[in-house]
């Protein structure tokens, strides 16, 4: 097969806006939400029409905001360059995940990295019938205690003579009653797809795996972020996301100076074709809530880069 | 660079039986809003569909942005356009009827 040729991007730092960010030689795209959604879509589920026919956990994965992080004390944030920053938001119901996609084919097999600033928090709550195990005291905030997890992944396939696969990653910031984990997971089974769930496999309570424990330490992978005290003050943390669509699995995840090995980890892959889906290079956000209390996700801006 | 504009789907297919409130929506970035409610199915009697849009400096505390309602007692859809908001939307849905049951969407579009 003749190969594409190899014609090296002009330095990223002739954009100021890229020097905080470390792309490989090739960026696929650069997103700036002060511009706009750049194409970062609710992921609904698959249907034929009938909207009633979407599979639960795939219904409801709201749609993507800009948000310039306004707050009830202290009016607007803004973001890290600009003002607007990309918001994932889930409804205030337990388990509810919000989650958005962005879509692509790829080119080439080979080294792909995504990185992004994001920050993350739950909503005030003047509620208090919402409790937590830890009360205030001046320096924690139960609301860190009302944030569940978050979770980058992707969707590849390599085309109907190849395979299918997600890599995923989730920050477990509690478990469901409120007790602060600070994990990062990976999964350890499928994400049961429609086609799946028309073939019998049962609706799952996670989205991303068959039953909702399939997921393991990552290792070095338990440190707490950068919460910052109380629901209103956003802190941007570096991430930098690597894996390899030419041994499907993942390489590696940085998050501010702690980077986590992760070539050893196992990535499942679909035991079945699926048609429509040739060279599928898919990004995808999600967050889900453990509480009546709506969790939120925001990202200043995302650089995908390959290495060919 | 053209206007940017922005379709956001806030309920799809839902089906409620009593008085609700959308999700708040970030609009700081936009002018212009129309907001699109299409019932698709209702049930009992009498029922009918009263929808308001709410405006709030920080997506916790609302207030109706006029009197002005979408009203709607069958299947359809109707629209209503709102300017000078801050950075938050979202409506205030009210239903009435004897068992009244309405499925519909709510669709947000918007305009820099």
């Amino acid at each position: 097969m003749t190969q594409a040729p190899q014609i090296p991007n002009a330095s990223p730092h002739a954009d100021l806006r890229l020097s905080k960010y470390n792309p490989l030689s090739r960026i696929l795209f650069f997103d700036d939400f002060d511009e706009g959604i750049n194409g970062w879509c609710e992921l609904c589920g698959n249907h034929d029409n009938n909207l009633d026919n979407i599979k639960p956990r795939t219904r409801d994965p709201r749609p993507a905001q800009l948000s310039n992080c306004t707050f009830f004390d202290i009016g607007t944030h803004g973001s890290v360059d600009g003002v607007y920053a990309l918001k994932l938001a889930t409804r205030p119901r337990a388990n509810h995940m919000a989650q958005l996609i962005k879509r692509l084919t790829y080119a080439k097999r080979g080294l792909v990295q995504l990185e992004t600033y994001f920050t993350y928090k739950a909503e005030a709550v003047f509620d208090s019938d919402i409790q937590t195990p830890k009360q205030w005291d001046g320096n924690y905030h139960p609301v860190e205690a009302m944030f569940g997890e978050f979770t980058i992944s992707n969707d590849v396939n390599d085309g109907p003579d190849g395979q299918r696969y997600h890599c995923v990653l989730r920050y477990v910031n509690t478990d469901r009653q409120g007790n602060l984990v600070h994990k990062w997971m990976y999964k350890t089974s499928l994400q049961v797809t429609t086609k799946m769930q028309l073939e019998g496999v049962p609706t799952p309570e996670d989205w991303h795996t068959v039953n909702p424990d399939d997921w393991e330490e990552i290792p070095g992978g338990n440190f707490a972020l950068c919460h910052n005290e109380v629901p209103t003050k956003v802190n941007w943390h570096y991430l930098r996301w690597q894996f390899d669509t030419q041994t499907r699995r993942n390489v590696e995840l940085q998050i501010n100076d702690r980077v986590m090995d992760l070539r050893n980890i196992p990535v499942p892959v679909y035991d079945h074709k699926y048609y429509s889906c040739d060279r599928l290079l898919n990004f995808i956000f999600d967050v889900r809530t453990y509480m009546p209390v709506r969790n939120f996700l925001f990202l200043d801006s995302v650089v995908v880069s390959v290495d060919w | 660079m053209l206007r940017r504009s922005h379709t956001a789907v806030l309920e799809k297919n839902e089906t409620y039986t009593s008085n609700f409130k959308t999700e708040p929506y970030e609009v700081g970035w936009a002018s212009e809003a129309m907001w699109f409610v299409r019932i698709t199915e209702t049930s009992g009697s009498n029922v009918k569909l009263r929808a308001y849009g709410q405006i709030s400096p920080d997506g916790l505390y609302w207030s109706d942005k006029s009197d002005r309602a979408m009203e709607m007692d069958d299947c359809g859809q109707t629209h209503l356009s709102l300017r000078d908001f801050g950075s938050w939307l979202r409506l205030r849905v009210e239903i009435e009827g004897d068992k009244p049951s309405v499925k519909l969407m709510i669709v947000l579009a918007l305009k820099e």
